[in-house]
């Protein structure tokens, strides 16, 4: 039986009472199928993982399911999760449920909703391709329907005031599935600072399937911070989608070092004028993880800016993968893009598969991108050799060097040395202590 | 007699199978400045690099010596640690790493080599002041990346104040002195010679005699065709600066 067949009759195993939302992902997904590998977009993923996961139903499977329960993951207790963020509120979800006894009661959070799957605007990503057909955006939010189809409640959150948020989302040991469905929606001219951690693991092929989908009003602005750091016995999957209007900023920061397999999607669709993107990703591999990150920025209004950063280290035997398309239309006159993908081959099994691409339909336009993929320079190395430093601790301190163009603009404190310390754990060699702050 | 600091026998260099060096032989005692010069091509830098451990040259024969250990058989690291330094002609920019970190992590790696404990924070940060007013440097420049959109001059000034902060047994100065203005010339002979001790030596290569307006050597050896072909003192940089090397390499091609 397929991935896809199995997963389909655990869907309809819920019964009655899933959801409209919940159905039309269903539907979505028995038409379009879920990804493969002959896909261009898709050749570095390991979907394999996907017929390795013997169910992808959460531990308490249940339609109707909402908040305040314990029973998912229980046994856990706020001291098993990271220290807060001063000036933060923190919601937990564990196994994709709400667990007011470890972070925030929904109730105390203003403008977050439970359990309402219905919010999420039909297609969203076929609206926008329709809106860009020029373009022929390779939108791809399939794995976001799993989410959809199995989250034990979908989230919705509209922030119309300023607001500190760390979503926390931990899958518990021993559990089969966890996923998180989150609409965050910014109002005009609000900002929020959203972290969001994927932590905790399971038991050898488990899985974690995040769907996040974000709206930033006029002058809106969203500093977005994601950690994904789940265990590495673990299947992660995720599917960020945002909407950014006019002349609001969004900024994602991106530490992908989870997961034996982790495939993180991104469409970002600057829709307004003047809307800007700064991406910045690091994803670290060690061991035999599969890392594979695929972003698509559309620049859709004129006066669009998008920088995007993307730095990786594949240790080992990984396999770190990146494929950033960007594409400018027509009405995006005067866009700014600026693309960088750099990353170090680490190991004489390691591979890295960096892929930029950029289509213009505009005369109007500055853009500059270029992609390096190697070793560590012989020249640095040498210099840092000459000067008393030894082969680890040099070969660390470029590394740690390299990955510090995403990490030293983390902010809070706190959570930067947690990326830190999630990075370094991941590097053949560790920097030194004085390093990590 | 004691053992000099440096000596260098007989030393045969090929780079991808030609050979550069072709029979070097050097010796640097103790408490001098010794200046290599010679025309481009010629070998100084290889000889510079060589002795520092750099990979990617093959030594086909004879040896060297720094202070009287096999200086060929120690890792690049080792012969750091011992007090050998090596000032780059053109330094490498490694931004993410600042300067403060890498000279800390530099001095420590020499004093953990001679048994020292590392040192104090507060001590380390003013003697870099101290050395960085010799060279004149903004202390703004420690907090940033290692020679990262550092100016040219920024550069070589930096080289010397790794050196002054390592005070190394052996400086080799690999043409510090090229593409310095004359004011950051005289910077850059006064930190050298404030390094001048009867217990440590300097070998300074050099394409011209202008760097040893500043910095007396007590030794001038010209290096062409792999070969040392003369030696002498001040007075054979000042003849090199009047007439050129051609007239040198006409003599060796006549005997």
């Amino acid at each position: 039986m397929s991935a896809l067949q199995r997963m389909l009759e655990e869907f309809a195993s819920l019964g009655a009472g899933v959801g409209a939302a919940r159905q039309a992902a269903a539907r979505s997904l028995q038409n379009r199928g879920l990804p493969g590998r002959a896909e261009e977009n898709w050749r570095h993923a390991n979907l394999r993982a996907l017929d390795r996961i013997q169910s992808f139903l959460p531990p308490v499977a249940s339609a109707t399911a909402t908040s305040g329960s314990a029973a998912a993951g229980g046994a856990l207790t706020a001291p098993d999760l990271p220290p807060p963020l001063p000036g933060f509120l923190r919601l937990v979800l564990v196994d994709g449920q709400v667990r007011s006894d470890l972070g925030s009661a929904p109730g105390t959070l203003p403008g977050l909703a439970v359990g309402s799957a219905e919010r999420r605007p039909t297609a969203v990503t076929e609206t926008a391709v329709a809106q860009t057909t020029a373009l022929a955006a390779p939108s791809d939010e399939r794995l976001g329907l799993i989410a959809t189809l199995f989250a034990p409640a979908a989230l919705t959150l509209r922030v119309s005031k300023p607001l500190s948020l760390e979503i926390i989302s931990l899958t518990s040991p021993g559990t089969g599935a966890s996923y998180l469905d989150l609409a965050l929606s910014v109002d005009a001219g609000v900002s929020c600072h959203l972290v969001e951690r994927h932590l905790g693991g399971g038991a050898a092929g488990s899985f974690a399937c995040v769907r996040l989908d974000l709206v930033l009003a006029t002058s809106a602005t969203l500093v977005h911070q994601r950690l994904l750091a789940v265990d590495q016995q673990m299947v992660l999957f995720d599917n960020l989608h945002a909407r950014v209007q006019e002349r609001a900023s969004y900024r994602l920061q991106q530490i992908a070092v989870g997961g034996g397999t982790a495939r993180s999607t991104a469409e970002v669709q600057l829709q307004g004028r003047d809307a800007a993107l700064d991406w910045q990703a690091l994803a670290a591999g060690s061991g035999r993880q599969v890392n594979d990150t695929m972003l698509t920025v559309l620049h859709q209004a004129a006066g669009t800016r998008s920088e995007q950063l993307f730095r990786a280290i594949a240790s080992e035997q990984a396999h770190i993968a990146c494929n950033a398309d960007t594409r400018v239309s027509a009405q995006a006159r005067g866009a700014k893009v600026a693309q960088s993908l750099r990353g170090l081959v680490d190991g004489v099994g390691a591979e890295l598969d960096l892929r930029p691409q950029l289509t213009i339909n505009t005369d109007d336009i500055q853009a500059r991108h270029g992609a390096t993929t190697g070793r560590l320079d012989d020249d640095l190395l040498f210099y840092l050799l000459s000067r008393g430093l030894g082969p680890d601790e040099a070969r660390a301190l470029l590394h740690w060097a390299f990955l510090g163009e995403v990490l030293k603009s983390i902010e809070p404190v706190a959570l930067r040395r947690d990326a830190q310390r999630l990075a370094a754990a991941r590097l053949s060699a560790a920097p030194a202590p004085e390093l990590l702050q | 007699m004691s053992t000099p600091v440096l000596q260098v026998d007989d030393l045969r260099v090929s780079v991808a199978g030609t050979p550069v060096l072709r029979g070097v032989s050097l010796t640097v005692p103790a408490g001098e400045v010794h200046a290599i010069m010679g025309p481009n091509g010629s070998g100084k830098s290889t000889l510079a690099h060589v002795l520092a451990g750099r990979p990617g040259y093959q030594v086909t024969g004879g040896s060297a010596r720094f202070d009287g250990a096999d200086l060929l058989a120690m890792a690049p690291e080792e012969r750091a640690r011992a007090g050998l330094f090596l000032g780059f002609q053109y330094p490498v920019e490694i931004p993410g790493v600042n300067n403060a970190y890498l000279l800390k992590a530099a001095l420590n790696a020499r004093r953990r080599h001679r048994g020292e404990p590392d040192i104090d924070a507060f001590d380390f940060l003013n003697a870099v002041r101290a050395q960085m007013r010799t060279m004149q440097m903004d202390e703004g420049l420690l907090t940033r990346g290692v020679n990262e959109g550092f100016s040219g001059g920024e550069k070589k000034r930096n080289e010397v104040l790794q050196m002054l902060v390592m005070e190394p047994r052996l400086a080799l100065l690999d043409e510090t002195d090229s593409g310095l203005d004359i004011d950051a010339l005289k910077i850059v002979g006064r930190g050298i010679n404030s390094l001048r001790s009867p217990e440590r030596s300097v070998v300074l290569v050099t394409h011209y005699q202008r760097l040893l307006d500043y910095v007396i050597p007590d030794r001038v050896h010209v290096l062409a065709r792999g070969r040392i072909l003369r030696s002498g003192d001040r007075e054979l940089a000042l003849e090199l600066e009047r007439r050129g090397y051609d007239w040198l390499l006409e003599e060796q091609s006549a005997a």
